[in-house]
């Protein structure tokens, strides 16, 4: 019995945990498959509520509708879930870059429900964010549940978020490559393998329960050379709607915070705008999946004037959703304004060059949605993969290269951050691994200081301390208070060598006479970019650390720079 | 040495009798105490392997204005320099990310119950976990301040328990008070214990500050309850039971807490006590 | 091999909370088993292999150099000897005389010390005032066994270029055979050639036995 259950403990922690790629992998499609289901039940259930509310929406007090789903998820995400309000997506990276991917068991399913109520009441969001947002959580309390270590854990997250994109769109490498290239950062052999499981699990858990759909049906396309140079032209349009996109998000977003009202009423305001917009656009309420499909299977009616209006309407009706206290992501209104761009782009350019015989306008907004999605998140790798997996084949695979590279390159010249980096940029919390930013993050002052250091009265003579000093290498001396230790200032050798090398002041004066007291100090608390920033203001390569007035050590430079080098080695060096 | 309390203010008659406690262990032991005041009705603290958000009811947030006053007032009654925590990180805009880096954590006995509701009996979810995940002990406080005047230690025969031991003999030599311990036998015998405590070279510190060693027999778990002094601080070590275990058989700690009302101070499965 | 956290955070060179945190952050091979870590010594030695991280299993601490004990003055002016009534009228007579005289030193290393002492003193007088001259050769004459300090009371004054120009009486001479201790004997004899004192007893020719145990004295104020 003992030996079984040695052989047992060897395997388990050789396969296992020493070597944890068969546990990431098992871990990773459950995670996929969990955060799959998620993404199903979420669509299914948007599906049928659209449906059912849809003979409503013609009525005049449908608009009141979006108001009544935003105020309850508002209400439910502050009072019941208390998740404290925020995109998703961005406290996904937060998490993992800051915390290892410690994310809440409640943030599982609280965007699901509320943004259930945003959306299916008409609110113009996207099911994708929440469903990440519930994915990576599956995956982190995965890990939690099994202890797994920071980068296993980050690993599950990764594979809860590939599993969700790609369960919704039914696009498993849109998946893997949206988790890589947006929510983790890096590409690392460790990774990509897990995920890239976890989102075939996903997908295919959308396939057994939506069997044989699509999220998009189209017509095979026929791109050719002559498409190329119109792309070049759409890819700047996009850009331009991408950053306009982005920075009303951001600045009615902000009207909202300055607007005094409770957030109960935020939500209110915000839904019955977008809900009176919607009386008269049906096409800017929801996520738009249904617009979509008419857009690409080529049968849609609009007008240019009114298609672009719409265009704006979208954007408005999102920001107002998104920034007054609605709940849901920005990826599927993304989809719609880059598939109206496309059909807008495609229609103009029918105007100007009736003859040019350029491909159909379904696959100018497949274009479209390539550029915006590249454009916003500047992700041009997920853009290309989603779309080409929506269109199933490889045919526009140039044009799609062309505009999604010019649109995200663009729109980063004239908006560096991603709309869902710039908070954690402006926050100075967008830590890639191995980047400054990381390292020094991770080391905290704890393993950098140094303790051991003699300290002395301030009441000491002179002459005791050059006694002192001859018997000790250290070259800065802590000077205190007798009686409470209360730490007073630093005795630094070279400051002082003058003096020590003049017999005659031995007995004149006391240590508190030579001490600096005026010496910049650091607590342990402080965060080590903190504290090398204070050091580099005041010219030091030293800096005492004092916690509730007592000296606690000193922090060299070259101590930092040793364990800086370490940590490199190892943050980057993971295979 | 220099230990450091967190404690979360709050600014109600009762949030003051729970700050009292709190100031008077750590003058005792020599700690000082840092304030959190909040300023959301929620925070986040990241442990090892856990997220935990603890979620604040309205009191916590009662009188903004006055907050600060009042725990300054405080902290200069008991002669120490007022220090307040103030939160770096944001995993949300209304949700700060609270540092674990403390050596202890003050909570009351419910942490989101409002006063009038805090019934006997019960440990709120959250400080449980809490208690869970974190690395340092956690000082759960009686709902009236009451100054102690003794430890008692609590000692079964798990490793956690020693932590306590190491704890409270840590406690007993920084503040000079006499230090007890109570010992259930269950299993094992006197001797065992003995021996438990020779094998972890606790032995000459025992000898050297252990006023008395009580040990009960099995059935007398609630005259060793009795038999605590009502002014004594208790440190005991949380066990790390599962959820079906804890339903199944009830926890011991849960016992202990619904039946006594002193300051328990309890180390959690994760807590590391060294004696340096 | 199991390995402790402790000796790890030796082998890698960081703190103990920093392996916490790279066992936090799955950076290290390690086996847990409740609440302990511990790391198996062949898995470590493979993953650093493939990391190109230097693990130092098996030198355990930094080169230590090896001092032999410090030797305090009065040992090593008993081991030089005190000798009066050298005679010699330059300073080459007196340095040769001196040589001569002195048992300590080995017979065959004699006319190499002259012509080191000889250097040292071209290059610039040891005279450093008070009648007080410190012969000493610039590298370390490594034939000797023992660190020596020799007395030679002169028998009359030598004009030795001293600093001060006063015709110097009495020469130390510094012989030892390793560097931080001859800078250790300097800096103790130095100490008590301060004190001025001192220097009058050292006029009075004073016997042998005094003298050390004077300087014994001497050294017992001397804190380093």
């Amino acid at each position: 019995m003992q030996t079984i259950k040695n052989i047992y403990k060897a395997i388990y922690y050789k396969l296992f945990r020493l070597d944890d790629r068969l546990l990431l992998i098992i871990a990773g499609s459950v995670a996929g498959i969990c955060s799959g289901l998620a993404a199903v039940v979420l669509r299914l259930s948007l599906e049928f509520m659209i449906e059912w509310l849809h003979p409503f929406r013609h009525y005049w007090w449908a608009l009141v509708l979006p108001a009544l789903g935003a105020l309850l998820s508002s209400l439910y995400l502050e009072k019941v879930s208390r998740e404290g309000a925020g995109h998703g997506v961005p406290e996904v990276i937060y998490a993992v870059s800051r915390y290892g991917g410690l994310l809440r068991l409640r943030s599982s399913y609280s965007r699901l429900l509320s943004s259930f109520l945003t959306i299916a009441s008409g609110g113009s969001a996207g099911p994708e964010a929440p469903v990440v947002m519930s994915g990576s959580a599956i995956g982190s309390n995965i890990a939690k549940f099994l202890v797994l270590n920071d980068r296993q854990r980050i690993t599950l997250v990764g594979c809860g978020t590939a599993g969700a994109i790609a369960a919704i769109f039914n696009a498993p490498i849109a998946g893997l490559v949206f988790s890589i290239e947006v929510i983790l950062g890096e590409w690392k052999f460790v990774n990509i393998i897990p995920i890239a499981i976890a989102a075939v699990a996903g997908a295919q858990v959308c396939q057994a329960i939506i069997p044989g759909q699509v999220i998009f049906n189209h017509q095979p396309f026929n791109m050719m050379a002559v498409d190329l140079l119109p792309s070049l032209g759409l890819a700047v349009l996009t850009a331009l709607i991408s950053v306009c996109f982005t920075k009303s998000l951001r600045k009615i977003g902000g009207l909202a915070k300055k607007s005094f009202l409770p957030f109960w009423g935020q939500a209110i305001v915000g839904g019955c705008i977008v809900g009176a917009i919607g009386i008269y656009m049906p096409l800017v309420l929801g996520e738009g999946y249904r617009f979509i499909q008419t857009m690409i299977s080529g049968s849609f009616s609009m007008g240019i004037f009114l298609t672009f209006v719409v265009i704006f309407a979208k954007i408005f009706a999102t920001a107002m959703t998104l920034g007054w206290g609605g709940s849901g992501g920005i990826f599927a209104p993304c989809l719609l304004i880059g598939s109206l761009t496309g059909v807008l782009f495609h229609k103009v350019l029918f105007v100007l060059f009736p003859t040019v015989g350029c491909a159909s306008e379904g696959a100018y907004a497949l274009l479209g949605m390539a550029g915006l999605i590249s454009g916003v998140m500047q992700a041009p790798l997920t853009g290309i993969f989603l779309i080409v997996e929506i269109t199933g084949g490889y045919e526009t695979i140039l044009p799609l290269i062309l505009v999604s590279s010019i649109a995200s390159t663009m729109s980063h010249y004239i908006e560096p951050a991603s709309f869902y980096l710039k908070d954690l940029i402006e926050r100075g919390q967008f830590m890639r691994p191995g980047t400054d930013a990381r390292i020094l993050s991770d080391l905290s002052l704890n393993e950098l200081i140094e303790t051991d250091y003699i300290q002395v009265s301030e009441n000491m003579v002179f002459r005791d301390f050059i006694n002192i000093i001859k018997l000790s290498k250290q070259n800065f001396f802590p000077v205190i208070e007798d009686k409470t230790q209360i730490y007073k200032g630093v005795i630094q050798l070279s400051t002082i060598r003058r003096y020590a090398l003049e017999p005659g002041m031995y007995d004149m004066v006391f240590l508190n006479q030579i001490m600096d007291a005026e010496v910049v100090t650091a607590s342990l608390g402080d965060d080590l970019q903190d504290v090398l920033d204070l050091m580099d203001l005041n010219n030091m390569d030293n800096i005492p650390v004092i916690e509730n007035d007592r000296f606690i050590g000193m922090i060299a430079k070259t101590k930092v720079l040793d364990l800086y080098r370490r940590e490199l080695i190892m943050q980057t060096n993971i295979q | 040495m220099n230990y450091s309390l967190l404690h979360i203010f709050r600014n109600t008659p009762f949030g003051r009798e729970t700050f009292l406690q709190s100031l008077y262990f750590c003058n005792t032991i020599g700690a000082y105490p840092i304030v959190y005041i909040p300023k959301s009705d929620k925070f986040l603290l990241y442990f090892s392997n856990d997220a935990v958000q603890v979620d604040l009811n309205h009191s916590y947030l009662n009188a903004p204005e006055t907050a600060k006053r009042h725990a300054e007032e405080l902290f200069e009654d008991m002669g120490l320099k007022p220090m307040f925590y103030e939160p770096k990180n944001y995993t949300a805009s209304t949700l700060p990310d609270i540092s674990t880096n403390f050596d202890y954590l003050c909570c009351p006995r419910s942490i989101s119950d409002l006063s009038s509701k805090i019934r006997l009996g019960h440990i709120g979810p959250k400080v449980r976990r809490i208690i869970k995940h974190a690395s340092f002990p956690v000082l759960i406080t009686g709902p009236v301040f009451k100054p102690w005047k003794s430890i008692s230690v609590f000692l079964g025969g798990s490793e956690n328990s020693l932590n306590a031991l190491r704890l409270g003999l840590k406690i007993c030599m920084a503040s000079d008070l006499p230090l007890n311990i109570y010992t259930l036998l269950e299993k094992k015998g006197e001797e065992d214990y003995r021996e438990l405590i020779r094998k972890n070279s606790l032995e000459s510190l025992v000898a050297q500050y252990v006023s008395k060693w009580h040990f009960y027999g099995n059935q007398e778990f609630d005259t060793m309850l009795y038999e605590v002094p009502h002014d004594s601080l208790i440190v005991l070590g949380a066990y790390d039971h599962g959820i079906i275990k804890e339903l199944l058989l009830g926890s011991k700690m849960e016992h202990i807490q619904s039946t006594v009302l002193n300051n328990l101070l309890i180390t959690g499965p994760h807590c590391n006590i060294s004696l340096q | 091999m199991e390995l402790s956290k402790f000796e790890l955070s030796k082998y890698l060179g960081v703190e103990q909370n920093t392996i916490d945190r790279w066992i936090r952050q799955g950076k290290l091979p390690v086996s847990r088993r409740g609440a302990t870590y511990s790391f198996c010594a062949t898995d470590l030695k493979r993953w650093a292999a493939k990391k190109n991280i230097s693990l130092n299993f098996e030198k355990q601490s930094p080169l230590e150099k090896k001092i032999g004990p410090l030797i305090s003055l009065t040992k090593a002016i008993q081991n030089g000897g005190v000798y009066f009534n050298i005679q010699g009228d330059d300073v080459k007579d007196a340095l040769n005389c001196s040589i001569e005289t002195i048992q300590s030193i080995p017979q065959e290393f004699k006319p190499d010390l002259l012509v080191r002492l000889m250097e040292r003193e071209q290059a610039l007088s040891t005279g450093i005032g008070n009648g007080i001259a410190i012969p000493h050769p610039r590298t370390q004459p490594a034939y000797l066994n023992e660190p020596l300090v020799a007395i030679c009371f002169l028998e009359n004054p030598v004009d030795y270029h001293a600093l001060d120009n006063q015709s110097v009486f009495i020469l130390f001479f510094i012989l030892c055979p390793d560097l931080k201790l001859h800078l250790h004997l300097l800096s103790s004899l130095s100490f008590c050639l301060r004190d001025k004192s001192f220097i009058q007893f050292l006029k009075s020719r004073p016997d042998p036995e005094v003298l050390i145990e004077k300087i014994e004295v001497l050294q017992t104020s001397n804190t380093l």
